[in-house]
């Protein structure tokens, strides 16, 4: 059986593209790369950052990592007003984040630090939410650092253990603001059923979880 | 709904949901222990470790504080200071307005809150019961004696076919009353036109939004139509089953629900015949673990599937995809309520209610400071000033500052525009919203910076966390006021509204979508208002 086909336009230009297929794949058809933290093509998207919103004319912006394409559909992924929105959760996330980022200062493949960049940020106005590291850390993993602080609740340490390893460990806990990742009943990572297998440090797209031994950590510190 | 449902079971024995009982419950049920933290720390009816022997609950939001003229979660803190069995906690809006200041102890509401709680602590005060009203009081209700009930659906399963009730609420110009006003004859449609053999019908009476109280009043007094209206809806989409969505804070009207089922099952009006011989439709209630993001529809179900309550990113919609990703009818009680008077007296009489263009009745729920709150259904048309006057005008006869016409999530309006009639279209263009029709008045001794700060707590303190803009940006815009209270920020309002402007286009639902609206809006409308002036102005 022939695959369903929808076109769409994105950016001005065309696309068709199999029924089902999100505007987020569409557009790397296209070469074009709309910026994202919360997605990563091996995860199902649940679209929670929001940067990778864009116009479809509708009320509200999409996010193209979730948005099937429909037949006909309009999309602009670079207007004036979506720039200024991603700007704006751009500053949101790095209100929150701590002084410096374990995966910028060793592997130095911060997403979330090179999206600043890629949009120019250098001074938030907001409340700063980092001071004092509130959110805390977890070092008693062998292996893994957790630094509460940095992490954006991307999901993605979440999907990754769930759902590409089948671990089942990690868990959102907590609601709203407070809100924070955790591990089986909220125990320590050391404590916890985790078996080390570094998905989490991998998908992770901040310095929220890192390995400790690319950190120049020995291994056997703990707590 | 399973794991919930036991989770439910274990905090009403217990009092906690503990680890031990978790680790339990996830090798009867073999789930992993993640999936039951992230539960047991999302909804806000469990408990870790059991807590002292009283529990008290106190109302923190808008209306209550105006009941209160300050924070009525320290006066009862200070109250009880010599209590050291009990527990002071405090809660979102408790859907009391009507007795504010409201609070629950051992999950009985009380009113008063420091010398109501004194009382009830001490056994000479009871929590208000429902009202057993005279059948026949709401306009909305078709029938005069109980031996009436149900019979508009038994006509229709007898003398007409579907398509005829989705015409009909479709001429009666019925739309969706918990807030959102979306057609309820096109989504009755959509649901019936929507492929696939098993279907969902589901009443949403998760409403918790600050001023909103009059589904309570409905459940109460009015659980048959209810019933009725969903079994009329179940049967145009072709549903075995259904589930009433209810918060957990409505004991009274869990009672009425339940007696009204109960005895609507021994009737056969509902079970394996409800609908003729081998076509029958079950009915539940499931008491919400709470949390007002649940009567976001799309989170009501993620938590009726055992998950967190968190939206969906739409679409697809629950007509398509909802319960268990089958076709799925979700209303609001009232909009359920109203479904039997359609169907029984006709469209036509239905839009004869309203006045003048307008069509048909509304429940609204009236707070703040009027001399009389309380629950009034009146002709869609009626405008703010008569439902005022209803409610015996504004305490003391004092002058109107502003008032809300809708609930937490619209705008506050000025008193010139009092004449607006209750219409979706009308107040939108006064530059507000209907929303459920939680109108709260707000008398001229009031701080609109203290009434608007109120509700955007409300909306951080109530945002699930799932997305980035509601999540971080309403807990930043709470900041950046308590900041310029402090003196430590000047005007952040241009600020505010690039956030908010984020936060309308950006969020996933429509918590993040309205969290800053009442703030930011005011600002506008209200431009001489002194307590807002700090707000203005360039950072």
């Amino acid at each position: 059986m022939a695959t369903e086909h929808v076109s769409l336009t994105i950016d001005g230009r065309s696309v068709s593209v199999p029924a089902g297929a999100s505007i987020w794949d569409a557009a790397a058809r296209l070469g074009i790369h709309i910026p994202v933290l919360c997605h990563d093509p091996r995860l199902r998207p649940v679209g929670v950052c929001r940067l990778c919103v864009v116009d479809t004319g509708e009320r509200t912006l999409a996010a193209a990592c979730v948005r099937p394409c429909q037949d006909g559909m309009e999309v602009r992924t670079d207007s004036e007003e979506v720039e200024a929105h991603r700007r704006m959760l751009l500053e949101l996330l790095l209100s929150e984040q701590p002084d410096r980022s374990a995966r910028e200062e060793t592997t130095g493949d911060d997403a979330l630090y090179a999206l600043a960049r890629r949009y120019g940020i250098r001074e938030i106005l907001l409340p700063d939410g980092g001071e004092g590291t509130p959110r805390g850390r977890d070092a008693s993993s062998p292996v893994i650092d957790v630094d509460h602080q940095a992490c954006i609740l991307c999901d993605r340490c979440v999907r990754g253990c769930d759902e590409i390893q089948h671990n089942d460990v990690i868990t959102r806990t907590g609601k709203g603001y407070g809100t924070r990742i955790a591990f089986d009943l909220d125990v320590s990572m050391a404590e916890s059923t985790c078996v080390s297998c570094g998905e989490c440090v991998a998908v992770c797209p901040t310095g929220a979880l890192t390995h400790k031994a690319v950190r120049g950590l020995r291994l056997e510190e703990g707590a | 709904m399973r794991l919930l449902k036991a989770m439910l079971a274990l905090q009403a024995s217990e009092g906690a949901v503990t680890d031990a009982a978790l680790r339990d419950l996830a090798r009867r049920e073999g789930v992993p222990l993640y999936r039951l933290e992230g539960l047991r720390s999302f909804y806000p009816v469990f408990r870790k470790h059991p807590g002292k022997a009283m529990q008290v609950e106190v109302c923190r939001d808008l209306v209550c504080c105006m009941a209160a003229d300050g924070d009525p979660v320290r006066q009862v803190r200070e109250a009880l200071a010599d209590r050291d069995d009990v527990d002071v906690r405090a809660v979102s809006c408790l859907g009391q307005c009507d007795r504010a200041p409201a609070a629950m102890v051992d999950h009985r509401p009380v009113t008063g809150p420091a010398d109501g709680i004194r009382a009830c602590l001490s056994g000479e005060q009871m929590a208000p019961e429902s009202g057993t009203l005279p059948s026949g009081r709401w306009a909305t209700d078709p029938y005069k004696a109980a031996e009436q009930y149900y019979t508009t659906v038994h006509a229709l399963l007898t003398e007409s076919e579907p398509d005829a009730v989705i015409r009909a609420l479709k001429d009666a110009g019925l739309r969706g009353l918990g807030g959102a006003a979306f057609p309820t004859g096109m989504k009755w449609d959509f649901t019936r036109r929507a492929p696939g053999g098993e279907k969902y019908v589901i009443c949403n009476a998760d409403e918790s939004e600050p001023g909103t109280f009059k589904d309570r009043v409905i459940l109460e007094d009015l659980p048959h139509l209810v019933i009725e209206g969903m079994l009329i809806g179940a049967w145009v989409i072709g549903a075995r089953r259904g589930i009433i969505y209810l918060r957990h804070e409505y004991g009274a009207a869990r009672k009425a629900l339940e007696t009204a089922i109960a005895e609507a099952y021994q009737r056969g009006i509902l079970g394996e015949a409800a609908f003729g011989p081998g076509r029958g439709f079950d009915l539940e209630v499931f008491v919400s673990p709470g949390g007002y993001i649940m009567g976001e529809e799309t989170a009501l179900l993620e938590a009726l599937e055992d998950r967190r309550g968190e939206p969906r990113n739409k679409p697809p919609f629950p007509t398509d995809a909802g319960l268990h990703g089958k076709p799925t009818l979700i209303n609001n009680v009232e909009t359920f309520a109203a479904v039997p008077a359609i169907c029984g007296r006709g469209a036509d009489w239905w839009a004869a209610q309203g006045l003048g263009d307008h069509k048909g009745l509304k429940f609204v729920s009236v707070s703040g400071d009027v001399e009389r709150p309380g629950v009034h259904c009146v002709p869609w048309g009626t405008t703010a000033r008569q439902v005022l006057e209803l409610c015996g005008g504004l305490v003391g006869s004092q002058p109107l500052k502003a008032f809300s016409p809708g609930g937490a999530s619209t705008s506050f309006l000025p008193p010139e525009k009092l004449d607006t009639p209750l219409d979706f279209d009308a107040m939108q263009g006064a530059g507000s919203a209907l929303g459920t029709g939680a109108m709260v008045f707000v008398a001229g001794h009031r701080d609109l910076l203290d009434v608007t700060l109120a509700q955007l707590r409300f909306f951080r303190n109530e945002s699930c966390g799932k997305c980035v803009p509601c999540r971080v940006g309403s807990h930043k815009a709470v900041e950046m006021v308590e900041q310029v209270q402090r003196g430590e920020r000047a005007g952040p309002g241009i600020a505010l509204e690039a956030l908010h402007r984020t936060l309308a286009r950006t969020s996933i639902c429509g918590l993040g979508q309205v969290a800053l609206l009442p703030l930011v809006e005011a600002l506008r409308t209200f431009p001489d208002e002194p307590s807002l002036q700090p707000l203005r102005g360039e950072e």
